[in-house]
């Protein structure tokens, strides 16, 4: 269940690009995981939809993009700018 | 002005990250492997099941290394002290890291449980991993080489259940062969299965108990420690490569 670890890891780094640009609101979140990732796609989702309850990712979807290697990366974000 | 997704939103702007998940864990696994280097110390991540033998793997090194080599253990444990006071009791270093309900070690626990052990004098640094063969592998660590230990009584397939593990090893100790002559297991097979899935396959067999397969592994480790930086799985094509 390290999921909600790596989801944990994403919302720092997500925290840290929403302070940078002052944004309101995070409105997409894409990332992309590999095959042998080591990290089970649903589980990655499940944890964050427990995680984003009350934040800055309330009403943002998350997408997640297939790789075939050991890919496990915040690809990019669509934020809410004042 | 939103240009990405279509969604016509002024208010919404694309931001590229790019960025691995983990890449505050890397930070500070490059960190520890920097200490790593500066002090001569050879890191080793030891993963593995539960219950396949990682333990006794550190008390027959430590029995067969330990008077020449300045050898020391952090050991993963989720509630208790117990495989560390086994090490210490083969006569070695060794300190808990308690993790709790966290399934895995990431750099950041070896790095405060480096605190708690005289690191800087040590050949060789063994982080026993939690016992999971699924989230240590996706933890790096800072060490020099991932070794997996996988018992026979694990069956032959477990290579292909858990194939990122495997991937990520460069070096498999096939554990408790004395074991071999009460199971329908074949060693042609595990080897088969770990050729499938390893870049660079390399396994040895090794009984903890009768001191079999021992001597490769002690060669192994020194393997490691002459051509250090990442030469490990190089060192064991010397000796074990499949």
């Amino acid at each position: 269940m390290h999921e909600y670890s790596l989801v944990q890891a994403m919302f720092d780094r997500i925290g840290e690009a929403v302070r940078a640009n002052r944004a309101l609101a995070v409105r997409r979140v894409h990332v992309r995981i590999g095959r042998y990732a080591g990290v089970e796609p649903e589980l990655f989702r499940a944890a964050y939809d427990v995680f984003r309850v009350k934040t800055f990712c309330a009403d943002a979807p998350l997408d997640i993009e297939d790789a075939s290697g050991d890919e496990l990366l915040l690809e990019r974000l669509e934020l809410e700018v004042p | 002005m939103c240009d990405s997704c279509g969604c016509g939103d002024s208010n919404v702007v694309p931001f590229e990250v790019h960025e691995r998940l983990l890449a505050g864990n890397d930070r500070t696994a490059a960190h520890n492997r920097e200490h790593f280097h500066d002090h001569g110390v050879i890191a080793v991540n030891l993963m593995g099941s539960p219950g396949s033998g990682k333990t006794a793997v550190l008390e027959a090194t430590a029995h067969a290394l330990g008077r020449e080599a300045r050898l020391g253990v952090l050991a993963g444990d989720l509630a208790t002290d117990n495989d560390a006071a086994r090490i210490r009791a083969a006569g070695i270093v060794a300190e808990s890291i308690t993790t709790g309900s966290a399934c895995h070690l990431d750099a950041d626990m070896v790095h405060r449980g480096l605190h708690h052990l005289p690191w800087r004098t040590l050949e060789y640094l063994f982080i026993e991993n939690v016992g999971n063969l699924v989230c240590p592998a996706v933890y790096d660590l800072g060490q020099d080489a991932n070794v997996v230990a996988l018992s026979v009584t694990e069956g032959e397939d477990k290579p292909l259940k858990y194939p990122t593990m495997f991937r990520k090893a460069d070096l498999v100790l096939v554990t408790k062969i004395d074991l071999l002559p009460q199971l329908d297991v074949s060693l042609d097979t595990i080897e088969r299965n770990l050729k499938a899935v390893m870049p660079h396959p390399s396994m040895l067999l090794i009984s903890s108990k009768t001191g079999s397969g021992i001597g490769e592994w002690i060669r192994w480790l020194r393997g490691c420690g002459t051509r250090r930086l990442g030469a490990c799985a190089a060192a064991a094509g010397a000796g074990a490569a499949l």
